[in-house]
């Protein structure tokens, strides 16, 4: 019992970090329609933006997210500006084989400029943990709990209230509706994106503080996103939250009972499962 | 029909006045092996991916598992991978067939998520399952000496022939599919899925169907690979990138569902990656795969309307 219990927090703080990473992938399928396979490189990405800001700028990787951020939002929004955009109303075998290469490309070439090597970043609360009772909290998943939560309240806030959030809200619902009304979706669909991987990004920047960034990283982490995202229904934001703590949750519990090496193994045939019987998500509303 | 049949015999005749005429154990006769394996693996993608226009990401699956199945059988019973081999397709048929059953009704990005995170269960599997595959440190083929009955030589010479009859296998087989009842059948569903339900086609049995029999085609590429190779490990031949995601290029860079795609995209990528791991060898790992994402790219942006379109003005050419 006392190891259950103790699987589930777990598994609540790491999921929160997937929910964050995730919320990206869902923002951009909600927005622009496009699954985009290269997601996950967003969030290699980031964790290498925050490994040199850790390194070169002394900065602890919770805070160096914010440097992930802007990396990912950057990139991110040049790609679609001048490659997805292109395939909005293509069909789609052209989207999957667009996003696919950008998969590849961005994954080679962080082999080339970053070599093969797994980096890793020490802060001074690395190994502490809290001891509740029985139970222990580690710091660092602590820590990046409550940073994937200020970032959720933030993209909350900002698709609520600014005219920006609203407009990336219109135009996911009706895109020529919200035209009509002056929103220009090029540039919406722009932002959209740059936020979606600009998010990822920043989760990959908090995962940092407890893992190692290579270039596979990305590739480790793709299915996992989209698990995290099927199950809340794609194009959830808030979907995607839940859905990031539920896998979080059957992750840790599912090494309770299974040796390691195959504990990604239930999350997939979780995922396929769960597309074949219920891909508008086990949540339902998504928005496309 | 004819005129397919022509282009196999010809690109067959090709490779083994190639295999005939060159250095048995020489580099270029190496090449033409990699071309006729990538050609195949190509052709077996374009079953699906061309003709149902149902997008794979997922075929090392079958790929490893034929190469794991034969593997495994001449390791443990000593059995020869000429039989290995139809045990592999045999496998890699049913589990094609039983993937397919949910997944074959998710359409475009649905479907190549499921089958990417088939292909990744699988990479997974191979790799904790050490019992049975030796985890991932791999396994070698052991070397018995030139053997025709062991699928087995020294030099990549004698493999042209066994090689050629794979990718004359293959594409006779895209063919028959391609003209036949079952790929007009796989076309009219590709164009409207309600449209040939109308009609009185049934979709999801024409779409498994197609499925199994990529899959078992695909398995037999795969043990062919590994007596190639005469190595294998979870990594190399259950890979997203160098065989999934590879034999999708292959069949797009020379045209989707038509039978001479996979053969120009064969030449042409093998070739790319040979110049490229001879120039740049050590020096960059990444580089190869870094153009073909950026191909890749450039392909789509250069055909966006549809990949398939290619293959439409294709196929309008008198046959």
């Amino acid at each position: 019992m006392i190891a259950f219990i103790q699987a589930l927090i777990d598994g609540v703080l790491v999921g929160g970090v997937y929910g964050v990473i995730a919320v990206g992938l869902s923002l951009v399928f909600g927005v622009l329609g496009i699954v985009n396979f290269a997601q996950a490189e967003f969030m290699m990405m980031g964790m290498y933006a925050a490994w040199f800001a850790w390194r070169y700028l002394g900065l602890d990787p919770l805070i160096g997210a914010v440097f992930s951020f802007l990396v990912g939002f950057g990139i991110g929004a040049l790609a679609q500006r001048f490659l997805i955009q292109r395939v909005m109303n293509a069909p789609h075998v052209s989207q999957i084989f667009l996003t696919v290469g950008i998969l590849i490309v961005m994954e080679n070439a962080a082999l080339l400029l970053f070599g093969a090597d797994f980096r890793t970043v020490q802060t001074p609360y690395q190994t502490q943990s809290l001891q509740l009772g029985p139970f222990f909290v580690s710091v660092p998943y602590l820590a990046a709990f409550g940073m994937a939560l200020v970032v959720s309240v933030a993209l909350w806030l900002v698709m609520a209230r600014t005219w920006i959030g609203r407009a990336i809200r219109a135009t996911a619902q009706n895109a020529m509706a919200a035209g009509i009304f002056g929103v220009d979706a090029k540039r919406v669909y722009m932002v959209a994106f740059g936020l979606g991987t600009g998010l990822t990004a920043f989760g990959g920047g908090i995962i940092l503080s407890y893992s190692s960034v290579s270039p596979t990283s990305g590739a480790q982490y793709v299915v996992l996103m989209f698990t995290v995202v099927v199950l809340g229904g794609l194009g959830s934001v808030m979907g995607a939250i839940i859905g990031g703590v539920a896998v979080g949750i059957i992750q840790s519990l599912s090494t309770l009972v299974m040796p390691i090496q195959v504990q990604n193994l239930a999350l997939f045939v979780i995922f396929i499962a769960l597309l074949t019987f219920r891909p508008q998500g086990l949540l339902g509303g998504a928005s496309r | 029909m004819t005129r397919s049949l022509i282009i196999i015999a010809v690109v067959a005749a090709l490779a083994l006045v190639a295999g005939a005429m060159l250095d048995p154990r020489g580099y270029v006769v190496r090449v033409v092996c990699l071309m006729l394996l990538a050609a195949s693996l190509g052709q077996c993608w374009n079953i699906v991916g061309g003709l149902a226009n149902q997008i794979s990401l997922g075929h090392a699956a079958f790929f490893g598992i034929g190469a794991y199945t034969s593997t495994i059988l001449q390791l443990r019973y000593g059995i020869s991978p000429w039989f290995g081999m139809l045990a592999g397709a045999a496998i890699a048929g049913v589990v094609g067939l039983l993937i397919s059953i949910p997944t074959m009704r998710l359409k475009g990005s649905y479907f190549a998520l499921a089958t990417l995170a088939f292909g990744e269960a699988c990479r997974i599997f191979a790799t904790a399952a050490t019992g049975l595959t030796g985890g991932p440190q791999g396994v070698s083929v052991p070397f018995l000496g030139n053997s025709w009955t062991m699928m087995q030589f020294r030099g990549a010479g004698p493999y042209v022939p066994i090689l050629v009859g794979l990718f004359v296998l293959v594409s006779v087989v895209f063919a028959i599919l391609s003209h036949g009842r079952l790929g007009y059948l796989l076309r009219a569903t590709r164009e409207s899925e309600d449209a040939a339900e109308a009609a009185g086609v049934n979709t999801l049995g024409v779409k498994l169907t197609g499925s199994a029999i990529s899959a078992a085609l695909t398995a037999i590429v795969g043990t062919m690979f590994a007596q190639f190779n005469f190595f294998i490990d979870p990594d190399i031949v259950f890979n997203p990138t160098s065989i999934s995601i590879r034999a999708a290029l292959i069949a797009i860079v020379g045209g989707v569902g038509v039978l001479t795609g996979p053969i120009f995209g064969a030449v042409v990528i093998v070739t790319m990656e040979e110049v490229l791991s001879a120039y740049l060898s050590n020096q960059a790992a990444g580089i190869a795969p870094l153009i073909f994402g950026m191909m890749l790219i450039a392909i789509v942006l250069w055909k966006p309307a549809g990949l398939s379109a290619i293959s439409f003005s294709m196929r309008r050419m008198p046959s």
